[in-house]
């Protein structure tokens, strides 16, 4: 493959005619392109039928895009049992095949450089490596906060944070500036070379006006949690977490849901008994519910809904500090949206701010 | 992109022990890989062991690093998994990921007197470790054993520790009085009171069911011993061993890998929840 003109890591800023939009996407054959459609008016991010399909707004999918790279469900291996009383045991790592993301929130974004913290280190996880590795992440910045509930600017993000994507498009009206951040990034555009131009002076201006602009519009807030990870350590045995905890239902949306949580389990799905043969599967899983810690003696370390709101705030807002320096939330709100009684993350982390003051 | 983390090798059984039967079995179980590869581990590690079909499970090695023969896990009969693993034959393939998690430290402990207290299964992480200072003897000072079970026929290891009582003290107890027991009858805790057990130049390493930690803790911390002198081995619900699936957590720790072996003056400051 050629890689032309432009030298890897310089940025390179381009600017697109909206109109030229689908034919890029036509450009991107290699690719399985994924990006934000409606269905029974709920946004998730959907493979791409043709190019005409895409339109990029400022919409938040139910789902993140974190599905993309750690999916519900996947398998690890397949298990056999052969004939000499033996087992035969056949890898299914993910399929290198190239995908790109279009629409991606930039707290997505951020959140992905979270997971991939968590999915490195001494025990490199192969199957989200595989996936990211293959995945370019095409970011939208938000001109309006893409929901009610948005945060981002609380917990070190913002509508254009660059963090994790690849590109990053901004919506100009007639064009979108475009950012390559990576070589991914790069790649995506010189898969369209000829339809990006060069920018002028005055389109990146008004890209930083949008930008700072779509700052202000946030408004919902999350203000001085500094010394909330100190906070929430002297506040473990407090009945705080019993009446914040009351009306869980324990469904575990806020996590499923959450751009950043990443706990899941492994199971073994039998397909044939003689001879026996299924798969081990990983499957998402939730720190809200009972059976998630439970031994199989029955002794549960969190056994009450309150110790478990308990770890996921604590796990966000003090664990993950303690070991990766950064709030584990990006601040894309659908933790609070999409809760069926209304439990808030920013009330209950203000409450913990405000606890004994 | 190296090793898959996940895949486990595949291993034969190769020796079956039936430790204790009844309501709560208990088998122990020697293991053989199949591609002949040996296990570097330390004393103190865990494997993932699967049963295909049924899925995997975190248990300790009870074998000592100084055995070079078979990889040995002694089990409960307890959940899906151990249940399962009770019902394999002599000649099975079960999988084994692993070693994963810290170790005891043993270095540090060069030249002290060791006092290990173990409840029910609990013997089983420690029996490696009492194997491995015996086995270096000179290495250290004096080694005394103390194990409780719910009943006699609950004791795990049985003809072993009447042979280890030729080689160190030995202390056993039961809960109940049973006819015919000359022994301790009581808990663990008590037993450790009982034997008076002296801090001076020592270390405690304690395991067995979370009620029974505790209380061994306080009995030693009764006997004065310093958080620093007292180690334990916890065990959480797992599913990856890797410290990514989120649910064997203590505070910021994955016992999985950043634990299963913590010294009290560690393990209390984290949070209360194992």
């Amino acid at each position: 493959m050629e890689i032309p003109k432009i030298l890897s890591g310089e940025m390179m800023d381009k600017i697109l005619a909206k109109k030229d939009f689908p034919e890029w996407l036509k450009k991107l054959e290699a690719y399985r392109v994924y990006a934000p459609r409606k269905q029974d008016d709920v946004w998730n991010y959907e493979p791409v039928s043709g190019p005409g399909n895409v339109q990029l707004a400022d919409v938040m999918t139910a789902v993140p895009a974190k599905k993309i790279v750690f999916p519900q469900r996947e398998y690890f291996f397949e298990f056999r049992e052969t004939d000499d009383n033996g087992t035969k045991l056949t890898e299914l790592l993910p399929e290198d095949n190239p995908v790109v993301v279009f629409g991606v929130r930039p707290c997505e974004g951020k959140a992905v450089t979270l997971t991939d913290k968590v999915f490195s280190g001494e025990f490199e996880d192969p199957y989200y490596w595989k996936r990211r590795n293959a995945t370019t992440l095409v970011g939208l910045a938000c001109g309006t906060p893409p929901s009610p509930n948005c945060f981002c600017t609380s917990v070190n993000g913002s509508p254009h944070s660059k963090e994790g994507l690849d590109l990053l498009l901004t919506d100009l009206g007639e064009t979108f500036y475009a950012e390559a951040l990576t070589k991914k990034g790069e790649k995506l555009i010189l898969e369209g070379q000829k339809l990006f131009k060069d920018p002028k002076p005055e389109d990146k201006k008004k890209a930083e006006k949008i930008q700072v602009e779509a700052e202000k519009k946030i408004r919902r807030k999350l203000n001085r949690i500094e010394n909330v990870p100190l906070k929430l350590k002297g506040m473990f045995d407090s009945p705080f977490w019993d009446d914040e905890s009351m009306s869980c239902i324990r469904c575990g949306i806020c996590t499923y849901l959450c751009p950043t949580c990443h706990c899941f389990d492994m199971n073994d799905e039998v397909e044939t008994t003689t001879p026996l043969q299924g798969k081990r599967v990983r499957t998402w899983d939730t720190c809200q519910f009972p059976d998630f810690t439970m031994h199989s003696s029955g002794h549960n370390p969190r056994p009450e809904k309150s110790s478990r709101l308990r770890q996921r705030i604590n796990h966000k807002f003090q664990y993950f500090v303690e070991i990766w320096q950064n709030y584990q939330c990006t601040g894309c709100g659908r933790c609070i949206s999409l809760c069926p009684v209304g439990i808030d993350i920013i009330k209950v982390v203000e409450k913990v701010r405000d606890y004994g003051s | 992109m190296g090793h898959n983390v996940y895949l486990p090798k595949l291993a034969r059984i190769i020796e079956i022990k039936e430790e204790v039967s009844g309501a709560r079995p208990i088998k122990t179980f020697r293991t053989n890989f199949l591609d002949g590869d040996g296990f570097l581990y330390r004393c103190g590690q865990c494997a993932m062991l699967s049963v295909f079909g049924r899925g995997e499970v975190m248990i300790s090695i009870s074998s000592s690093p100084l055995v070079k023969d078979y990889l040995q896990f002694s089990v409960l009969k307890m959940g899906r998994v151990t249940s399962a693993l009770h019902d394999m034959e002599v000649g099975d393939v079960l999988g084994i990921r692993g070693p994963y998690g810290n170790s005891f430290p043993l270095d540090e402990w060069k030249g002290k007197n060791i006092i290990f207290a173990g409840g029910g299964i609990g013997l089983a992480p420690l029996w490696g470790l009492v194997h491995m200072t015996l086995g270096n003897k000179k290495d250290y000072g004096d080694l005394t054993l103390i194990y409780g079970s719910r009943t006699s026929k609950d004791i795990v290891f049985k003809e072993e520790l009447e042979e280890l009582k030729k080689r160190m003290p030995v202390h056993l107890s039961i809960d109940v009085p049973e006819p015919g027991w000359s022994e301790f009858v009581g808990f663990v805790a008590q037993n450790v009171m009982d034997k008076k057990l002296s801090p001076h130049n020592a270390i405690a390493i304690t395991c067995g069911p979370p009620i029974m930690i505790k209380t061994v803790i306080k009995a030693l911390k009764d006997l004065k011993f310093e958080d620093e002198q007292i180690y334990t081995t916890v065990e959480n619900k797992m599913k990856c061993g890797i410290g990514k699936c989120g649910r064997c957590n203590i505070g910021r720790h994955y016992v999985c890998k950043d634990g299963p072996v913590y010294s009290w003056a560690e393990l209390k400051k984290l949070p209360q929840e194992y």
